[in-house]
């Protein structure tokens, strides 16, 4: 019963704080940038990999949805609409910048310092997991953006396929075919990086 | 390409979950019967559960401020902007109202005066349209000053 309460209640808040803000109550604009930005700026930055690339365009998504809200179909899904600004921004960008990203792999760049899971019973465990998500991190890093995009809605974001496909604009067939090719070149570049590696 | 090759390809989409429900079918009875691609299937849903545990980059919390009072900003000036429409629309209808409704007033208090000068029914026509005119530029004027001063007021909040 408390389980059902407690799921029940995420939509719900979701919906009453869109409410609100096409009202026009501020309050409900920081509440759902508060519920979203963790999300939406991890998105941004696996599409981008540059931090101050991927906070200029955190920022700018913010405002468009300010600018569009009130142009919202509530009937559409609020996450693929809003993962659709930050996308088109992102292109935007990337198509000024460099033209060749979006079908072409992308030079490697430095990887990132982030936090690591703090999983496992033991300091061996815990540097073996530290050690297998480095090793993942730069093999995603070595994909193209349209791969790394792919990847990170369906398994970070956990969107469903259909999600997905609202996001990209594409056919079903389409998420599917990029999903299983970006699987497949991550995996290559994993295994280069460490040929026996168990992923467990 | 044999059922077995057909299944190997399927493999990625099946540990993403993104099967439909009779492929997924297959998948199950295949592996339970072909140890090759239940290894195989394993890998990948190693593979995929390591996508799903990556860390999550956070936003640093000044980032997430800084972008928080910028779309406030954003919106109240939207809301601006649509208030200052709604408000010269409505002026326009208004003064549109207005001067229909006052129009057989003007005629009436002045007809003596139309009279003496001899004014015909094009120049009449004419009159009013010269009178509506005016109308809608005292009101366009008027909504052009009063979003002047809303936005003038709004920069000093």
């Amino acid at each position: 019963m408390a389980d059902a309460a407690i799921e029940w209640e995420g939509p719900l808040g979701l919906e009453d704080e869109l409410a609100q803000l096409r009202r026009g109550d501020l309050n409900a604009l920081a509440a759902l940038l508060a519920r979203y930005q963790n999300r939406l700026y991890r998105y941004l930055l696996r599409l981008v990999r540059e931090t101050s690339t991927a906070e200029d365009l955190f920022q700018q998504t913010w405002l468009r949805v300010a600018q569009k809200i009130r142009s919202y179909d509530s009937r559409r899904n609020f996450d693929a609409w809003l993962f659709s600004v930050a996308r088109n921004l992102a292109i935007d960008h990337l198509r000024r910048h460099r033209p060749e990203s979006l079908d072409e792999p992308l030079a490697f760049g430095e990887t990132r310092a982030e936090r690591t899971p703090a999983a496992g019973p033991d300091a061996f465990e815990l540097l073996l997991a530290r050690e297998r998500t480095s090793l993942l991190m730069s093999a995603l890093e070595k994909l193209p953006a349209i791969y790394r995009e792919v990847l990170t809605l369906r398994f970070e974001e956990e969107m469903k396929i259909e999600e997905v496909a609202a996001v990209l604009d594409a056919p079903l067939s389409t998420v599917k075919t990029r999903l299983r090719r970006a699987l497949e070149a991550l995996r290559r570049e994993f295994e280069t990086a460490a040929p026996a590696r168990d992923w467990q | 390409m044999n059922e077995h090759d057909k299944i190997r390809e399927m493999l990625p989409l099946s540990a993403s979950e993104a099967l439909e429900p009779g492929d997924a079918r297959r998948i199950e009875q295949h592996v339970a019967g072909c140890a090759a691609c239940a290894a195989e299937l394993e890998r990948w849903q190693k593979l995929t559960l390591g996508l799903r545990r990556l860390p999550t980059p956070q936003p640093s919390a000044e980032l997430v401020e800084r972008t928080r009072i910028l779309a406030a900003e954003q919106f109240a000036a939207e809301a601006d902007r649509r208030s200052s429409q709604f408000l010269a629309v409505s002026l326009l209808f208004v003064s549109w109202g207005v001067t229909l409704v006052s129009w057989p007033i003007v005629r009436l208090l002045s007809s003596g005066l139309l009279g003496w000068l001899g004014v015909d029914f094009y120049q009449t026509w004419l009159g009013l349209a010269g009178y509506t005119l005016l109308a809608w530029l005292t009101a366009g004027v008027a909504a052009a000053l009063l979003g002047q001063r809303q936005r003038a007021a709004g920069r000093t909040l």
